[in-house]
């Protein structure tokens, strides 16, 4: 399902290039809960942005459902990332002036959704994640732990094939955090959505069927 | 779209001073826009009536020819049966006047001192409505039983050293070129506003003009109506009569070269206001709009990491200038015409003597739709095309780079 073969990132930082990934080979299949560990500026948060189609390699090729990402135009790729794709965020990056109900609603408002299907679909995947009682709130009244409940529903609502998720317990005490993990777990049992998230802690990293190591831009 | 318009709505009142601030600019900039457009149509109406009731009625007619050839051979192109246009022309509703004229000029002497004068032969009866803008400020009006009376400019009365009641004699050539001349007391003195034309006018019956100029006929028909936009309408029966009875008639827009120099001068300052208000505003807006995308960046990544496409990002924020002047523009519109309002009610602006008048006047504040809808749309126009350059950097930010923005 996710296919990068000899894939390199390099940076220009001044007159300094920095090789953010080098010769990077994976291969991740549908249904896998993996998880990329390492330490900060190990070049986790760069593989994931070519995973997710927000970057293009500077060499070699990213498959993602068999379609090679650096042949596509913006607008494809855009299109890709809202069909395909859903993002969790360290931050949780929710739109501050939208409350629960329209930050999940938002994704599937790109697709063109008949308004009653859309309803059913957030007002479903809000309730898995336990906060119909919050649908009206908006980001700055909901816990940090609530907001990242949001966050998933919001990547999950559009049924995507792959989840990213960029450190999403690094913000969140350990007992939210854990909360957080089981969340996703389940969430990938059920419907066999492909998890990727980026972790630096080992305790997260036992929740995942697999794990890849990265170290100065490299899989060890 | 609909979602569009409801973040940018939310948008808008994300940081509620720097979007207040926003706002007063284009309150400010409309109102003024409103106020000084009020004014001016104001001035324009006042001159244009002015210049109509006072001195050129809304139509004249002529023998034909008269406009090209009249000044040269004025005995060549009177009108011969005035009466008889005269009962014709009342057929037109909405006239108020139909008056006779005859026009001559001289010398003007009390017998001590002479000064030259530019006459003017009016039927008293009919005349009532064109005098409504003449002050007379020493005597009395003429009256169609003063016969042998007449009334003369304040400068000239200054310039003679007469007084009313004394006895002035009056000289010029009759139609056939014999000079002749007679006496008239003068029953008033008037002011009519215009300082060059008080220092020369003298106003007599026409019966009495006709007997010095040695003539029955009559120079031009003056047709006054009740409302200067009902002058349209009549055109096309003004030009058959005219026609048939071997006449011509005159517009008082072809006649008022005065009012369309001030016309054109003020839309000139009006166009140039607009244009500093337009730019205050514009750069106003892009201001603001540039400091939202830069507050935004993250979030900007975070909706083109959803899949939203570099063209809505920009649709985004073209909707947030739209709804920054339509907001604005609606909010600026009812402070505008209330400041226009509140400046009619305390008894208006109060202009002095423009250049060549001897009278200030009090000038009020129209509330002109053209003018309100004209501004509204100006300002919803700068206000959007301000957000183009701001809404166009948006959309270009690199999704992983916004992402990483703090």
């Amino acid at each position: 399902m996710i296919l990068l073969k000899n894939v390199t990132k390099e940076y220009r930082l001044g007159k300094t290039i920095v090789h953010a990934l080098r010769g990077i080979d994976l291969d991740i299949g549908k249904g896998e809960f993996v998880s990329i560990c390492g330490p900060s500026g190990s070049g986790k948060s760069t593989l994931l942005n070519l995973i997710g189609c927000l970057d293009i390699p500077t060499s070699g090729t990213v498959h993602i459902m068999d379609t090679n990402i650096i042949s596509l135009q913006d607008a494809d790729l855009a299109r890709l990332r809202n069909r395909t794709i859903g993002f969790i965020f360290q931050m949780f990056n929710l739109i501050p002036v939208l409350n629960a109900y329209e930050n999940v609603e938002y994704p599937l408002i790109l697709q063109g959704l008949p308004k009653q299907e859309k309803r059913e679909r957030v007002l479903r995947i809000i309730e898995e994640v336990g906060l119909s009682d919050f649908i009206k709130h908006r980001p700055d009244e909901l816990s940090g732990g609530q907001r990242q409940r949001v966050a998933i529903a919001r990547a999950l609502v559009t049924n995507p094939k792959l989840v990213l998720a960029d450190e999403p317990t690094a913000n969140l005490d350990a007992k939210t955090g854990i909360e957080i993990l089981e969340l996703m777990k389940k969430m990938n049992e059920k419907d066999k959505t492909t998890f990727i998230f980026s972790t630096h802690d080992p305790k997260v990293e036992q929740y995942a069927n697999k794990t890849y190591t990265l170290s100065d831009g490299s899989i060890t | 779209m609909k979602t569009l318009f409801l973040l940018a709505l939310r948008n808008l009142f994300r940081n509620k001073r720097r979007t207040a601030i926003t706002f007063m600019a284009i309150i400010s900039g409309m109102t003024g826009i409103v106020v000084f457009g009020g004014f001016v149509q104001f001035t324009y109406q006042g001159l244009r009536e002015s210049t109509i009731r006072t001195q050129l009625g809304h139509i004249q007619i002529y023998k034909k020819g008269y406009s090209d050839k009249g000044v040269a051979e004025p005995s060549k192109y009177l009108i011969e049966n005035p009466e008889k246009v005269i009962k014709t022309l009342f057929q037109i509703p909405n006239i108020t006047m139909i008056t006779s004229r005859l026009t001559f000029s001289g010398l003007i002497s009390t017998g001590e001192k002479t000064l030259i004068f530019k006459g003017i032969g009016v039927d008293i009866a009919q005349e009532g409505e064109m005098s409504d803008f003449e002050t007379i400020v020493a005597g009395e009006p003429l009256e169609p039983e003063m016969t042998d009376g007449g009334v003369v400019g304040v400068e000239l009365m200054k310039g003679l050293g007469a007084k009313v009641g004394d006895h002035l004699t009056v000289m010029t050539t009759t139609m056939d070129g014999v000079i002749n001349a007679l006496d008239f007391k003068v029953v008033g003195v008037a002011q009519t506003g215009a300082q060059d034309y008080d220092s020369v006018f003298v106003k007599l019956p026409i019966n009495l003009v006709r007997k010095l100029l040695d003539t029955q006929f009559t120079e031009k028909i003056i047709v006054l109506f009740n409302d200067t936009a009902m002058v349209e309408k009549a055109i096309s029966f003004i030009a058959s009569i005219t026609k048939q009875g071997g006449l011509e008639y005159r517009l008082w827009s072809d006649l008022a070269f005065f009012y369309h120099k001030v016309v054109g001068l003020y839309d000139g300052i009006f166009s140039v206001i607009q244009v500093i208000i337009g730019v205050i505003v514009l750069l106003s807006i892009a201001n603001t709009m540039t400091m939202s995308v830069f507050e935004r960046v993250k979030e900007i990544g975070t909706l083109r990491a959803m899949g939203t496409t570099k063209g809505r990002i920009m649709k985004l924020f073209i909707i947030e200038g739209l709804l920054i002047g339509l907001i604005g523009g609606i909010i600026g519109i009812v402070v505008g015409i209330v400041t226009a309002y509140t400046i009619n009610i305390s008894g208006g602006i109060s202009i002095s003597p423009p250049p060549g008048m001897s009278r200030g006047y009090t000038a009020l504040i129209l509330i002109v739709p053209e003018i309100l809808l004209q501004s509204f749309l100006s300002i919803v126009l700068v206000s959007t095309l301000s957000s183009l350059y701001p809404a166009y950097k948006a959309s270009q930010l690199k999704v992983v780079e916004a992402l990483q923005h703090i």
